[in-house]
């Protein structure tokens, strides 16, 4: 069953577009991360969702019905703000009884409620207490806390982390996504985090200047990147492009890449389907941790820097011409300045035109 | 350096009291002269202190001097310009809060060209009022009276609440409206439930300032009031200016006192607030 389909939404302001056909469909108890650079419209699209503006264009629907011309509070959705935005002069439990009293719960029913969120959150300790008084972390429990009172069919999650410090952030990234698995509920979460949306998703969409450039399973987007763009986007660190021509070697396709020393051929995987492209410039798109550090068969590399990170040891060099990044076992780990035999995997490996930088095998 | 800091240290304070003695020594001249006699201040001289302490001066300002023909004291001046200022200050606090809270959290399209305008009424001299003003209060049939006078106050002091309130609102996220309505309060209820609560620095910056602004007017209160409407300001004035046979120095400065005793009263009372609330920006989250 559709949780939320937004069908071909677009926003201005004024005469610049922020939104430029949006088309986003999941199913009931999905996780949908909206990911992109900070003013791509995130907000904005999150905004038309709840309702708090409307699109320019474009339908949204919230279960089965359009909701368009339903207002906010009637769309059974509970939002988290980046900000959190508790009511500053209430304590804690004013702020989750504000949308119940609002709503006329019954006054037993409420404190029923806040119980159970309370507990649910680890928060009961706090609830006398002000916002102000409040730690980031504590706070950011709280804002939970009042979106699940509602109880809502959708939630939605603005940002909701990056206002913590790394350690929190983790640890709350796992919370969230442990309620997610107890309650089953729709979520759509917005961040600019690559890793949080990977970490949480079940569906990415990938937006950038208002434009979706791929909605899919992480694994989809991690592997199979549409353009240039969502494969530099997602992954830390980025995925290396290097620039080659599609060659032929013994009746072969592959390209060459050429580090310290003479150029070296490898042959592309058919999966990629280049033939008839002999000859012609592409971007070769590897993964950090599609190299191996072998004796034989690689190209020889000057290693600039190593950025050892514990597990693994990130190795700085070029191929082609372009800065590349090599994860390797800190074990073999060469050091700065030495040279290093790099094997590519080219199993994983994709290809960009660099004229449309989308993705061509 | 010690020996230093502390010379410059006697610089600073040395200076900031000629300072506060110049501007404490004509509050301390009306002090002193409104509680001699006439014959003590004809005897004595400006600032010594009163040998005799009488505050005969006082209640004659206060229920019998002579403002003009008549001889009541300032008593109907105070209560009128109490009733002056009480409604006025409250109704164009109200007033200026909710235009605050729309131009901020509510914008609509134009918002901004209101809000241009509005802030433009701030530096209108009232002076160019007075002629429309006069003939908009006959057509409300409000003229001279002290109803008018409020009507008046409030239409010249809602440029500044507006400004006020919104310059206040601006800097409340506005995410915490969003919030509200996702938890389904309206406009009234987002205002009077989490705006107003957030509002104590503001409103106390506002009603100190419009009291004083108010109760300190003499130019409307000249113009636009009757016999029986006139506030204390003017009738301070023509306590003052009523021709006696002497000049009665004692009766002249404790009238002075009594008009200005009210807000010196709020600024004691409230004047912390009004330092903090000019100085915090909005309540943080
Ligand atoms: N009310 C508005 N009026 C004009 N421009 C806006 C408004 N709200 C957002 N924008 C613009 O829309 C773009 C996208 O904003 P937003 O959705 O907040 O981005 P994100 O959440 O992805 O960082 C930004 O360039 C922002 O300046
Ligand atoms: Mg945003």
């Amino acid at each position: 069953m559709g949780a939320l389909a937004i069908k071909n939404v677009t926003k201005s302001f004024g005469d610049t577009d922020i939104l430029k056909g949006i088309n986003i469909d999941i199913d009931a108890g999905q996780f949908l991360i909206l990911v992109g650079p900070s003013g791509c419209g995130k907000s904005t699209l999150m905004n038309i969702i709840a309702g708090l503006e409307g699109p320019t264009s474009g339908e949204v629907h919230i279960g089965d019905r359009v909701v368009n011309n339903v207002a906010p509070k009637d769309r059974d959705i509970a939002m988290v703000f980046q900000s959190y935005a508790l009511y500053p002069t209430m304590n804690v439990r004013q702020n989750i009884a504000f949308g119940l009293e609002t709503r006329k719960v019954p006054k037993a029913e409420q404190d029923e409620i806040i119980a159970r969120v309370a507990k649910m959150l680890q928060i009961e300790h706090l609830l006398g207490r002000k916002p102000s008084e409040l730690s980031g972390g504590q706070r950011q429990r709280v804002a939970m806390g009042r979106a699940l009172a509602r109880n809502p069919k959708l939630f939605l999650f603005d940002e909701p982390l990056s206002n913590l410090d790394a350690k929190l952030r983790v640890e709350m990234r796992a919370e969230i996504k442990q309620l997610h698995q107890r309650l089953k509920t729709t979520i759509v979460y917005v961040t600019h985090d690559q890793i949080e949306a990977m970490t949480l998703g079940d569906r990415i969409a990938v937006m950038k200047d208002g434009v979706i450039q791929q909605f899919g399973s992480p694994q989809e987007i991690y592997d199979s990147p549409a353009n240039l763009f969502v494969a530099g986007f997602i992954g830390s660190p980025s995925m290396n492009f290097i620039p080659c021509h599609i060659a032929e070697q013994g009746g072969v396709l592959g390209v060459a890449l050429q580090g310290e020393g003479e150029p070296v051929f490898f042959a592309l995987p058919e999966r990629l389907n280049v033939q008839g492209r002999v000859g012609q410039a592409v971007i070769l798109g590897l993964r950090p941790e599609q190299f191996d550090q072998a004796d034989a068969g690689g190209v020889a590399c000057r290693i600039r820097i190593t950025e050892p990170t514990g597990p693994d040891t990130m190795l700085l060099s070029q191929l082609n011409g372009r800065d590349i990044i090599a994860r390797v076992h800190p074990r073999h780990a060469p050091a700065a300045g030495e040279l290093c035999s790099l094997v590519p995997d080219l199993r994983k490996a994709v290809l960009f035109d660099p004229e449309t930088q989308t993705r061509i095998g | 350096m010690a020996e230093q800091g502390k010379f410059w240290r006697a610089v600073v304070y040395g200076s900031l009291l000629i300072a506060a003695v110049y501007y404490l020594l004509p509050l301390y001249v009306m002090l002193t002269t409104s509680v001699k006699s006439m014959e003590e201040i004809r005897a004595g001289n400006l600032l010594s202190l009163p040998l005799d302490i009488t505050f005969a001066a006082w209640s004659k300002a206060w229920s019998t001097a002579c403002t003009g023909v008549e001889c009541t004291g300032l008593q109907p001046y105070f209560w009128n310009s109490v009733a002056m200022v009480v409604p006025a200050v409250a109704i164009s606090t109200a007033l200026g809060a909710v235009n605050g809270y729309v131009l901020s959290k509510w914008q609509f399209r134009g918002s901004e060209v209101v809000f241009a305008m509005i802030l433009f009424g701030v530096f209108i001299p009232f002076q160019v009022l007075l002629l429309p003003m006069a003939q908009t209060l006959g057509l409300f049939g409000m003229a001279n009276s002290i109803t008018g006078l409020v009507f008046v106050h409030v239409v010249c002091g809602l440029a500044s609440t507006t400004l006020f309130f919104r310059n206040y609102y601006v800097g409340i996220p506005d995410e915490l409206i969003k919030a509200a309505r996702l938890d389904g309060a309206g406009f009234w209820r987002i205002f009077f439930r989490i705006i107003l609560p957030m509002s104590t620095p503001i409103l106390t910056v506002t009603v100190i300032w419009q009291f004083t602004q108010i109760w300190n007017d003499f130019l409307f209160g000249v113009v636009f009031s009757s016999i029986d409407s006139r506030p204390i300001t003017v009738g301070l004035n023509n306590l003052a200016n009523t021709s006696t046979s002497v000049k009665e120095y004692n009766v002249d400065m404790a009238a002075a006192l009594i008009a200005a005793l009210p807000t010196i009263v709020v600024y004691v009372l409230a004047g912390k607030y009004f330092v903090r609330g000019l100085t915090a920006g909005a309540v943080k989250g």
